[in-house]
């Protein structure tokens, strides 16, 4: 008799979601799901706007990635500008970027996943949250609030101190920077640094642990996509797109992001309201690919900057060939990213041409259509406007970071519920895994409301007219 | 004497805006030295590590579970218990307890509330009844600029 188990809502993750498992007659998986269970609707009511009203409003999507919309959507503008923004411009947007990677990778490793790297995935999940951390580890915990600190402080410097700044606006940057705000942003960066690569450190040494995490979840033979620069370097502003298949193959490389619709298709199902984006030359759902720190790492030949470079000559050591194929591995990655990320603000501010006064190309819309892509802590980022002669958006298209690996956490979902959950004595450690695996994306459903910790949570075992068989609950 | 004030609120929900205009205002006004005042959307973690040197922390935010314009001072104490149930955003009970669990030491804190009346979407935009609320929460923020003022707080939430 088939049976179903239900997720929900899964915890420590950006957004609500529920996951089911279809179990067959003798308990085995069937099939399993990620169901995206809230809907926003930005694209249709952005329609009828001003197009300079959208790095304002679509940075609204998100509470946890404004900078990443706010960036990607000031691309698009200047995209309808058409217009090359300043040298100086671009870099303190990059900037701004790279600290919002920081400080978002941050709040995924040491707030959402440390609690089951560092306790167990089957420790009592009483304590298996950020106190449990802070108790067995307080000076990893005040790491990880430090170099959130940092991160967030570098975006308020550039921003300025208010909720949603509109420092970014199509052209460049509204001001230029400070001799004195400089000084303040390169005095953070060596202890971060620091803190990154202890962090590092201390992880290299969990990894061997987690052998078989790191087999089951979600090691899938997917491709990758990520902005590449043009030498094929680690890219989070502009750049290139670079997609390479699961045995490191590149299958597309240089695409201006202005052709993304040639490579990317998205297709919908009905159990969900986020997209399956696809890679649309092997069709829906065999296109399937992956993106954000594992992707951008597996695709990118060089980070450039001394350190990270020879964290990712690491981060390749973790599979003996091939691209990296164990989304386990997303949490090594964003700490690879992070050293990187301080690494690359340090280097951006040191040149003299930042405090350059050209930050700003002004123009009227010149074209129709305008097209912006950015790397988000999460992955690929695309915005997409179109506008009539009066520059209002006629209409919409965003494909969000999370939503590239819609196929890629369901096939990975399937995985880790093969390996661990017994449908004839459910445990909650194997709960726990399948959300596990999800958070390993880190994805990031939507700004307003953010599952965490100890929810209430209730997994029921239903026979195929509905009948409640079995359940546990928690909370 | 090292005080933080921290306004909170979405400035896109009507009333709920509350705190960090209540912020914005105070950051004009000329404040004794050694007062920090901020705005934030939401209560973040790395907030902690800006709490944990300071003497006392006033935190102001709207309010949704009394009258509409019914504004409260209360003290705050540590509570583990309050965790949100969100990621992203933390109650400031939760954030006094991850400043006692990680640094040792607690300031000084109350959270001063005023009641909306609505929280449609508005930008930045407040009732006439949440406005007249807003002057009363910036008088007791000046009434806690004194000892006197942090002495005579009850728990309760009433002068």
């Amino acid at each position: 008799m088939s049976r179903t188990i239900t997720i929900e809502p899964v915890t420590r993750i950006e957004g609500h979601a529920r996951i089911t498992l279809q179990l067959g007659d003798g308990g085995e998986v069937e099939d399993a799901r990620f169901h995206l269970t809230q809907f926003r609707g930005f694209e249709k009511f952005c329609e009828g706007r001003p197009y300079r009203e959208m790095p304002a409003l679509t940075a609204r999507t998100c509470g946890i990635c404004p900078v990443s919309h706010l960036l990607a959507s000031n691309k698009a503008c200047d995209h309808l500008l058409s217009v090359t923004i300043p040298p100086t411009g671009e870099h303190l947007r990059r900037i701004m970027n790279l600290a919002q990677i920081t400080q978002s990778h941050a709040l995924s490793f040491f707030h959402l996943s440390s609690p089951d790297l560092l306790l167990g995935w089957d420790s009592d999940p009483i304590s298996r949250n950020i106190f449990g951390v802070m108790r067995q580890d307080p000076a990893l915990a005040r790491d990880g609030i430090r170099l959130r600190q940092i991160g967030q402080s570098i975006i308020e410097t550039l921003g300025g101190k208010k909720i949603h700044p509109t420092w970014v606006v199509p052209g460049g940057v509204n001001e230029p920077l400070t001799l004195e705000k400089r000084d303040a942003m390169l005095k953070l960066l060596p202890e971060g640094l620091e803190i990154a690569k202890r962090t590092y450190d201390f992880f290299k040494t969990l990894v061997p642990k987690f052998k078989d995490e790191a087999t089951h979840f979600g090691r899938l033979p997917t491709m990758f996509l990520s902005l590449v620069t043009p030498q094929g370097n680690l890219e989070h502003y502009d750049g290139l797109l670079r997609i390479k298949d699961a045995k490191g193959r590149i299958v597309e490389d240089m695409v201006p992001p202005e052709d993304y619709e040639r490579v990317i298709g998205e297709a919908v199902e009905d159990f969900s309201y986020m997209k399956f984006p696809y890679y649309k030359p092997q069709g829906y759902p065999k296109g399937i690919y992956r993106v954000g720190p594992l992707a951008r790492l597996n695709n990118a030949q060089a980070c450039g900057t001394p350190y990270a470079d020879v964290a990712l000559a690491e981060f390749h050591m973790l599979q003996e060939s091939g691209p990296i194929a164990s989304s386990f591995h997303y949490h090594y990655a964003r700490l690879v990213e992070i050293i990187y990320a301080l690494e690359m603000m340090e280097r951006l501010l040191k040149d003299p041409t930042i405090l350059d006064s050209r930050v700003r190309a002004r123009a009227r819309s010149n074209r129709a259509e305008g097209i912006g892509v950015s790397e988000a802590p999460r992955g690929t980022l695309i915005h997409h406007y179109r506008i009539d002669d009066d520059g209002l958006i006629t209409w919409v298209n965003l494909i969000i970071a999370t939503g590239h690996n819609n196929l890629a956490m369901n096939q990975s979902i399937r995985q880790v519920a093969d390996a661990y959950v017994d449908g004839n004595n459910l445990q909650e450690g194997m709960l726990n895994r399948v959300e596990a695996v999800i958070r390993c994306f880190d994805p990031c459903l939507s700004c307003a409301s953010h599952a965490f910790g100890q929810m209430p949570l209730r997994i029921e075992l239903k026979d195929a007219s509905g009948r409640v068989v079995d359940s546990l609950e928690r909370g | 004497m090292k005080t933080l004030i921290i306004g909170y609120g979405s400035p896109i929900r009507g009333d709920d805006a509350l705190g960090p205009l209540a912020a914005d205002r105070l950051e004009n006004r000329s404040l004794p030295t050694g007062v920090e005042v901020i705005s934030r959307h939401i209560l973040t973690a790395e907030l902690v590590a800006d709490i944990a040197d300071k003497d006392r922390v006033i935190f102001l935010d709207a309010a949704a579970d009394s009258a509409p314009g019914t504004v409260r001072c209360r003290r705050l104490e540590p509570d583990a218990r309050a965790v949100s149930t969100m990621a992203h955003f933390l109650d400031p009970r939760e954030l006094l307890a991850w400043c006692e669990t990680l640094y040792g030491r607690v300031p000084e804190t109350c959270l001063v509330t005023a009641a909306g009346d609505s929280f449609d979407y508005d930008n930045y935009r407040l009732t006439p009844i949440a406005e007249a609320a807003l002057d009363r929460m910036l008088d007791w923020v000046d009434r806690l600029m004194t000892q006197e003022g942090w002495t005579a707080l009850s728990a309760d939430g009433h002068p």
